[in-house]
């Protein structure tokens, strides 16, 4: 027998090899676990033909609250709702704790006076780093409820410490940046116990919380402006699933067009497009958080960040300060904002997959984090494996600007009640108005901590509205009409494939002057294309199997948001955060200190408003554009005849 | 990246790939015990089936399927097909 190769020997070639040959390589060889069995039987890589699945002994559920999706919102609304002794049904398309954005966190942040956070520079950093559009009022619920939080994910089990897998030795730490290998499968096992994933299920079980998994739901089913429930089908076996409800909270997530290999590519607007149809108001759909890659290595999820999703999560915060408030703030715009803008606009890709060290450590150290690797430093405990980051978390086009994007519940709102009776939105992609505003300011590990509090705020307001409210059933007429429209792409006889579909989607909306650096033309050229995508590619989308039904219908809602950005992005004539126009290079607080609104009209067509944030939101308008806004696009100031400054590009370094 | 059969002998029917997949990328074969990768152009690679693969049955590969193996499926969803229909005749 050849000289026998470990498993990771191989992945450590692996990185210099096409990856066909690494598949080719990896099949003429013997495993790392197999090295101590006495005989080696030949591996059988092909799959067996796919079977049918049967449909769930349930189809037909009756609660006071349903909860649509099972991520951090829906966790906290089903948990609330239920601790206020309502029955509580959750539907989710994956499986609690694994769909949607769960499976992404890597971290977790809270304010917390005890530890020294000082609320005022907290709120000064959010106001300046949202560039004025971020909710103030929703800052004020977070730094109230945050720790709370905290410790109800903590109790949970969710925020559980153990050892990272550098400090375990399942990940092999020896800085070569060749190696970037370890015993995934080992390092779980041992931690098994603190699964955070396993976790969500657990505490539904708890609650007596009933969930149906695999459940894509379809529609929101409303009755004279009074909520009834939802219809969906079970995804392996398309069964129709239905659902009435007194309450409903929608934690459906936001979405991304995504090419295939890459990560949170369950989100894909689903509840969006049910607000939309249902006549809801959706904003921030011009703020896209496209993290743009030309790395090396795009698409390699596994291997660039699984580790932060296998370690435990990363408890942040006590790094912004009063003397740091504003130059935290003006980082995080460089880093986030201004860094993809010049790298796409410069073709240059930051990272060949050299000096990952250095890279590691700069990724701790530019959020405030210690590489001392000093355990008392608890708040920072995390980050400091050496691993690939690559370039790309979770690259990703459509992805909205954290908390930004979502159904628009005015600005008095601080629970995601919408105006259709009974019906609430909850979390990231969800809710939109949050106190992010156009950037993300924050710190890592705001949006998992945020969007519980929220989820717990609207599970709450959910329960106690459902303890008054009378049960009105979906009719059956409804639920004909849902079925039928589920199953609409299973009769379509010639068609296209719905993963075709969304390759083009990707590739008319993922050009940097279509999403990063954006003009009237580019912006109005895509919209011709993603209006003939609805027109004529939407209606005949074809499904072979319900895995290809749900992908259709997917595929539909990606349309309609890709319209709705585009929309949003055409009538925000300014740039600010994450929407940078190179037609309009400049702030212009005196028309878009607003939030865009897009709304289905009675005629079907979109209806585009502007809603001006609260006077208090705005900040010091008498304070001079410099001090405002403290980093510049490119052509900002030159176009505003201000004096220029030296460019200092984004993390990436001077470009 | 996407989850790919490292060998299908050490599959022991565990069915947690299954269970937890959100991508709908895996069904499970009664008769035989045994899971099946049924769409891989849909997985994300978050990595989930792999690390809970009891008999360590699954990998992670650098490839990316872009568009379903075609002739792969067209001899697989037969039965997918017959399902679809029945529940369009009911």
């Amino acid at each position: 027998m050849a000289k026998s190769i470990s498993r990771r020997d191989f992945i450590k070639g692996m990185a210099g090899f096409g990856a066909a040959s690494a598949v080719t390589a990896l099949a003429g060889m013997p495993a790392a676990h197999a090295e101590s069995e006495t005989e080696l039987v030949e591996r059988v890589t092909t799959e067996l033909p796919i079977p049918e699945v049967e449909a769930p002994a349930k189809t037909e559920y009756e609660c006071d609250v349903l909860v649509i999706g099972g991520g951090f919102a829906g966790l906290n609304a089903a948990a609330a709702a239920a601790d206020q002794g309502q029955r509580v049904v959750m539907l989710d398309k994956g499986r609690p704790g694994y769909s949607g954005l769960s499976p992404w966190p890597s971290s977790h942040r809270w304010a917390d006076k005890e530890m020294g956070d000082d609320y005022d520079a907290l709120r000064k950093c959010i106001q300046h780093g949202s560039e004025y559009l971020g909710n103030m009022d929703l800052y004020e619920v977070w730094l109230e409820e945050s720790k709370g939080t905290y410790e109800r994910l903590r109790d949970w089990g969710i925020l559980d410490q153990y050892e990272t897998a550098a400090q375990s030795g399942f990940y092999n730490d020896s800085g070569d940046p060749a190696d970037c290998s370890g015993d995934y499968q080992g390092y779980h096992e041992k931690f098994i116990q603190h699964d955070r994933r396993t976790k969500f299920a657990a505490v539904l079980k708890e609650k007596g919380i009933e969930y149906a998994d695999y459940t894509m739901v379809t529609n929101v089913i409303v009755e004279n402006n009074k909520v009834c429930g939802a219809v969906g089908f079970h995804v392996p076996s398309g069964a129709i699933i239905t659902c009435h409800a007194k309450a409903v909270v929608m934690a459906m997530g936001g979405g991304c067009y995504k090419p295939t290999g890459f990560p949170t590519g369950g989100v894909t607007f689903d509840g969006e497009y049910i607000a939309y149809n249902l006549g809801l108001p959706i904003a921030g759909k011009e703020f896209d958080d496209f993290h743009m890659t030309l790395s090396w290595a795009p698409g390699n999820a596994f291997l660039n960040n699984n580790w932060t999703y296998l370690d435990p999560l990363w408890l942040c915060g006590g790094d912004i300060t009063p003397e740091t408030a504003i130059s935290y703030a003006t980082t995080k715009g460089k880093v986030m904002v201004l860094d993809r803008v010049t790298k796409s606009m410069t073709g240059l890709a930051v990272s060949d997959g050299t000096g990952v060290e250095d890279m590691t450590k700069q990724d701790v150290t530019r959020r405030g984090g210690s590489t001392s690797e000093n355990p008392a430093e608890v708040r920072f405990g995390k980050c400091n494996d050496t691993m690939y980051k690559g370039d790309i978390y979770g690259a990703a086009v459509g992805f909205g600007a954290h908390l930004t994007n979502g159904v628009f519940c005015g600005l008095d709102d601080l629970e995601g009640r919408t105006s259709i009776d009974g019906l609430w939105v909850s979390g990231d992609g969800m809710m939109a108005c949050g106190p992010t505003g156009a950037a993300y300011p924050t710190g890592v590990g705001f949006t998992s901590n945020f969007v519980s509090t929220m989820g717990n705020r609207a599970g709450k307001a959910a329960a106690e509205y459902a303890a008054t409210a009378e049960l009105t059933k979906i009719s059956d007429e409804r639920i004909a009409e849902e079925t039928e429209k589920i199953l609409a792409p299973l009769s379509v006889e010639k068609g296209f494939d719905p993963n075709w579909a969304r390759d083009q989607l990707m590739n008319i909306m993922s050009p940097y002057w279509v999403y990063i650096a954006k003009s009237e033309a580019t912006l109005q050229a895509a919209l011709t294309q993603v209006e003939y995508l609805r027109d004529k590619v939407v209606p005949k989308l074809q499904a072979a199997s319900f895995h290809d039904v749900r992908l259709c219908l997917e595929m539909q809602h990606k349309v309609l948001n890709a319209e709705l950005s585009l929309r949003a992005s055409l009538a925000r004539q300014e740039t600010r955060g994450l929407h940078f126009r190179t037609d309009f290079p400049y702030r212009d607080d005196e028309n878009f200190l607003c939030f865009i609104t897009l709304q289905k009209n009675a005629d079907g067509g979109m209806d585009i408003e502007k809603v001006p944030v609260k006077d208090e939101w705005k900040g010091d308008l008498s304070e001079d554009y410099k001090s405002r806004y403290t980093y510049y696009f490119p052509r900002e100031l030159e176009t505003l005849g201000l004096p220029a400054e030296e460019e200092t590009g984004g993390w990436g370094g001077k470009k | 990246m996407s989850v790919a059969r490292y060998d299908l002998n050490k599959c022991i029917g565990c069915k947690s790939c299954v269970t937890v997949c959100p991508m709908d990328v895996f069904r499970f074969d009664e008769a035989a015990k045994k899971s099946v990768i049924a769409y891989p152009e849909n997985c994300q690679s978050c990595g989930q089936c792999f690390v809970n693969c009891l008999g360590r049955s699954l990998t992670i590969v650098n490839d990316m399927y872009g568009y379903a193996q075609t002739s792969y499926r067209a001899a697989t969803t037969v039965a997918m097909n017959r399902t679809a229909q029945k529940v369009i005749d009911r």
